[in-house]
């Protein structure tokens, strides 16, 4: 309905003169020609969105890295949200109920302001559901107090938009900061652990080490973030639009480095995003939320082949 | 009228909750102070920060504060013939009013905008959220080590402020009203022996230089976490955090001077 009015939109605005041609008026010829660029340019756009969509549901299938594993259902669950429901001066979700299962990737997609960061929000503790209750590792963790949710914290790894490196400090000590504050290494463990974390996202330690967060690219930045949010050998990784505002090869570099993160440490991570070709390749489920719920929560596939119309439109439709 | 009522019952809650929660951030910012882990190092920094590096502001409105009293008082006791005790009302003028309340404004004006602006920039930049994420208490690092950094240091900047500002007045009343400077420090010393000792010891005008500038440097080092804690919209909200924390330190160092003025003197009878 509302993908109707926004086709009579243009149609509107070139009304005046396309009455007249309708009755048989001479400036006919220049209105076909703008009818037919009208049509052409659907047909083009109807082709691309297809594309877009073949290639998506390519990217779902191909396993180019052969971390895709099927998780069945009594895989532990290391992620609950069971029938949450958070409002503030408006409702931001209702009755949301998700779960990722260990060595999953959960990639949280929908549109601005449909509540993707809050979800992320409440498995950190950061916020607690007005009703429901969020699990961690089996866990409640809606009725902690302050200080037992920092300690619960620390069995998470978070990334952020902007990466939130701390910008006094070096990339050595952004990436220390975890160590320094929950175990008892001695200098020497934490370098080694520091140069391994960075080596582990394709970066020179010797290199990048002393450098301020103000001299890296965005793209190492975000790098950064992540040997920072994995530093400690968390459980469970976060990603708030890990690839935002990144180039091309910076977004690929990243998605890929979360893949390794899964397959090789089986980290179960939720990612927010809205790259949809970076989901289709690094999730093992995808959740859509829209007006404050789960639109769909399943594969990457079954998404790609579903025939509901929001989700058709969300990728691009056709 | 109805709807103006209501505007004004909501303005006043919104207040009265700043108000508890910049009370709640104090009694937190001090309790933190005796629970582990503590920050020994952020400690160190925000002293080096807040103390070390004020030093060059305060000596020079310290050494100008001093001159231009024994300027103008020299010109005022001249009538009565009195200049031999220029000495006596610089010290005294110095140790327990302007020594205090100077220092306190130039670290609010230097200090405090400065933890606001460093706060606020980690809020609006997610850095806060990192810490807490990393399980950190932003209370515990970042405002626990700035207040007692500022409550150790804003006291020993007035020491030094009203010691520079009397060595001013001296200056002035040998170069230009002619007073020895042997006369000059003897009246010193004497309008601080005057007012009498607290345990025998403390002259009673250093325990008002001491315990004023220790209640600003909390004020100042608080009011600049509770803005930067709770700054908002970005870059923009960074510049009001830091202009509020400034007019907010200064007025509450004024008006504060005054209620710990009438109080030390009635507990200290001087």
């Amino acid at each position: 309905m509302t993908d109707d009015r926004r086709d009579d939109a243009p149609d509107t605005s070139i009304s005046p003169p396309a009455a007249p041609s309708a009755s048989g008026d001479p400036s006919a010829p220049g209105d076909e020609r703008r009818q037919e660029g009208r049509r052409v340019s659907e047909r083009k756009s109807v082709a691309v969105r297809r594309a877009i969509r073949k290639e998506l549901a390519d990217d779902a299938s191909s396993e180019p890295d052969d971390e895709y594993v099927e998780y069945e259902d009594e895989t532990e669950a290391v992620i609950e949200l069971d029938h949450v429901s958070l409002a503030f001066d408006r409702p931001i979700l209702d009755d949301v109920s998700l779960v990722a299962r260990k060595g999953e990737t959960i990639c949280l997609v929908g549109e601005s302001g449909t509540g993707k960061s809050t979800a992320l929000k409440l498995i950190l503790r950061l916020l607690v559901p007005d009703e429901g209750r969020v699990c961690i590792q089996g866990r409640d963790i809606t009725a902690l107090n302050f200080e037992e949710a920092l300690e619960a914290r620390q069995n998470m790894g978070m990334v952020f938009q902007s990466a939130a490196l701390f910008d006094s400090m070096s990339v050595f000590e952004n990436v220390a900061y975890p160590l320094r504050e929950h175990t008892d290494l001695g200098d020497d463990e934490i370098k080694q652990r520091v140069r391994e974390k960075l080596e582990f996202v394709d970066l020179d330690p010797e290199d990048v080490m002393r450098k301020l967060p103000s001299q890296l690219s965005g793209g190492m930045r975000k790098r950064v973030g992540i040997a920072r949010g994995m530093a400690d050998n968390p459980a469970i990784m976060l990603y708030d639009e890990p690839t935002s505002g990144l180039d091309p090869l910076s977004t690929g570099t990243i998605t890929r480095l979360i893949m390794k993160l899964q397959r090789e440490l089986d980290v179960t991570s939720v990612v927010v995003s809205h790259d949809i070709r970076s989901v289709f390749r690094m999730a093992t489920r995808v959740a859509v939320l829209n007006e404050r719920r789960i639109a769909f929560f399943g594969t990457p596939e079954e998404m790609a082949a579903s025939e509901d119309q929001y989700l058709r439109d969300f990728l691009g439709g056709s | 009228m109805t709807a103006f009522a209501e505007r004004l019952a909501e303005s006043s809650r919104q207040k009265l909750h700043s108000v508890g929660e910049y009370f709640s951030l104090a009694g937190k910012a001090l309790r933190f102070a005796f629970a582990r882990p503590f920050y020994w190092q952020d400690l160190i920094q925000q002293m080096d920060e807040i103390g070390v590096k004020s030093l060059g502001i305060v000596l020079l409105t310290g050494f100008f504060t001093g001159m231009v009293l024994a300027l103008q008082s020299s010109v005022q006791l001249a009538t009565f013939g009195a200049t031999m005790y220029i000495g006596r009302l610089v010290s005294a003028s110095m140790i327990r009013e302007l020594g205090p309340v100077m220092a306190g404004l130039m670290v609010a004006g230097r200090v405090g905008s400065g933890i606001a602006a460093q706060i606020g920039s980690m809020r609006v930049t997610e850095q806060i959220d990192a810490l807490n994420t990393l399980g950190t208490d932003p209370i515990k690092k970042l405002v626990t080590p700035r207040v007692l950094a500022a409550l150790v240091m804003l006291p020993i900047l007035t020491i030094i402020n009203d010691f520079v500002g009397i060595l001013g007045g001296n200056l002035i009343s040998t170069l230009m009203v002619g007073i020895p400077t042997g006369l000059y420090w003897r009246t010193v010393w004497e309008q601080i022996a005057s007012d009498g000792f607290t345990f025998r010891i403390i002259p009673n005008d250093f325990v008002q230089g001491i315990v004023k500038p220790f209640v600003f440097g909390g004020v100042i080092s608080i009011t600049a976490c509770f803005y930067g804690l709770n700054t908002t919209g970005g870059t923009e909200g960074v510049g009001q955090s830091t202009t509020r924390t400034v007019v907010l330190s200064s007025i509450l160092i004024l008006v504060l001077d005054y209620f710990l003025t009438q109080i030390l003197l009635s507990v200290l009878g001087a």
